[in-house]
């Protein structure tokens, strides 16, 4: 039990680590624009996802489609929140709660549950079967809405 | 000494008088506190139920654009939309009335307008994360759904100034010693003399309104059959 437990701590620290390497100038900008246009790229394979798991038969071509964009996309979203791309360097929707030191490991679980659901999504789509698929798209908006309420600000257009 | 007895109607004329009937008042506050609770709960994230709002928007629009045509006499399209020569005899003074007078009733047009407008927005409209949508989303392409949002945010803005717009003037009446909000409470106002009450509409018709806003609202809530499935 000791040893679970300090294995999750070890993830969640090493999580961590990976959003505070700190940067600035350049580099900070490239990463937010990445962030930006990331975020909305999941955005819209997510809409698509909800026009389809939205009607009476879900057209599996674009379910599978999507959900390996966002899959592929999740996992570059490790390296979307270093240290120094707040608002307070450029224009963004990221609040700058994300690195307060007490949210550092609710928001490193908080991208880690997203970059799961996806993965699941991906994985379950691709196995075909579109109910299963649907339960895993609702998990998946769940794991976007529990981060974005909690540190997304309405300045992000 | 001769005694003092009033004459004719006098004393009755400084009594409230019917201005407003029931159904006006309460879409008005309605949509008052609909219209708050729809900045709130979408600013709070609470979208599920800023959704609901809007749809409880749209069935009041509803009733209350039927009960323009049936409702009481102050309530009746056809008794304040008058034209560029009313509200000219308007601002010279030269207007007695009860209800909208010409001018406001152009405020009242633009505000019922800039409502429609917003919900119509609204249906078609889904949130920049794709969970939630307006009921009529699958009429318009994902491109068009977020168009759709943005115009719906920006547009709040002009629904706010009218609304500033109807406060200040009701705040100016107010200084010049007219109780505008007070008629909207209670229904009544003290009539100048010679000026006729309202005329109540027949009370059943409320329902065949309200009946008509909820049937259309669900319809549209269901997608709007066939024309989304």
């Amino acid at each position: 039990m000791r040893l679970v437990l300090f294995a999750i701590a070890s993830v969640a620290a090493l999580s961590a680590a990976a959003t505070t390497a700190a940067v600035s100038g350049r580099k900070a900008a490239q990463v937010m624009h990445a962030r930006h246009e990331g975020m909305e790229s999941i955005g819209k394979a997510f809409k698509a996802l909800h026009r389809e798991f939205d009607s009476a038969s879900p057209f599996a071509p674009t379910v599978k489609s999507s959900s390996g964009q966002i899959a592929s996309l999740s996992k570059q979203s490790s390296g979307w929140f270093p240290a120094g791309t707040g608002p307070e360097v450029g224009k963004t929707g990221a609040k700058p709660e994300i690195w307060l030191p007490q949210n550092k490991a609710d928001f490193a679980a908080k991208v880690s549950a997203f970059q799961k659901a996806a993965l699941a999504l991906n994985a379950t789509a691709a196995g075909g079967d579109m109910n299963a698929a649907k339960a895993r798209y609702a998990d998946l908006g769940g794991t976007c809405k529990a981060c974005h309420d909690k540190y997304r600000s309405e300045m992000h257009h | 000494m001769p005694r003092q007895i009033p004459v004719g109607d006098a004393p009755l004329s400084r009594e409230a008088q019917p201005v407003w009937d029931l159904p006006v008042r309460l879409v008005h506050w309605l949509l008052a506190g609909l219209i708050a609770f729809s900045w709130w709960s979408v600013h709070n994230h609470h979208t599920d139920w800023h959704i609901w709002s809007g749809c409880a928007i749209l069935t009041l629009l509803i009733f209350r654009l039927l009960w323009g045509f049936v409702g009481s006499s102050t309530a009746r399209f056809a008794n304040f939309l008058r034209g560029p020569r009313a509200i000219g005899e308007y601002l010279h003074g030269r207007w007695s009335g009860i209800g909208h007078n010409p001018l406001g009733a152009l405020s009242v047009i633009a505000l019922f307008l800039s409502l429609a407008i917003q919900v119509g927005l609204g249906l078609v409209a889904e949130d920049e994360d794709g969970l939630y949508t307006g009921p009529l989303y699958r009429l318009v392409s994902i491109d068009t759904s977020d168009k759709a949002r943005d115009i719906h945010e920006l547009w709040f803005n002009v629904i706010l100034g009218l609304i500033a717009l109807h406060v200040l003037a009701i705040i100016i009446y107010r200084l010049r010693g007219k109780y505008l909000t007070k008629a909207m409470i209670t229904g009544r106002a003290v009539l100048e003399p010679g000026v006729l009450p309202m005329r109540r509409a027949r009370w059943w018709l409320v329902f065949i309104c309200l009946a008509a806003g909820i049937g259309v609202t669900r319809w549209i809530i269901a997608g709007a059959p066939p024309f989304s499935s």
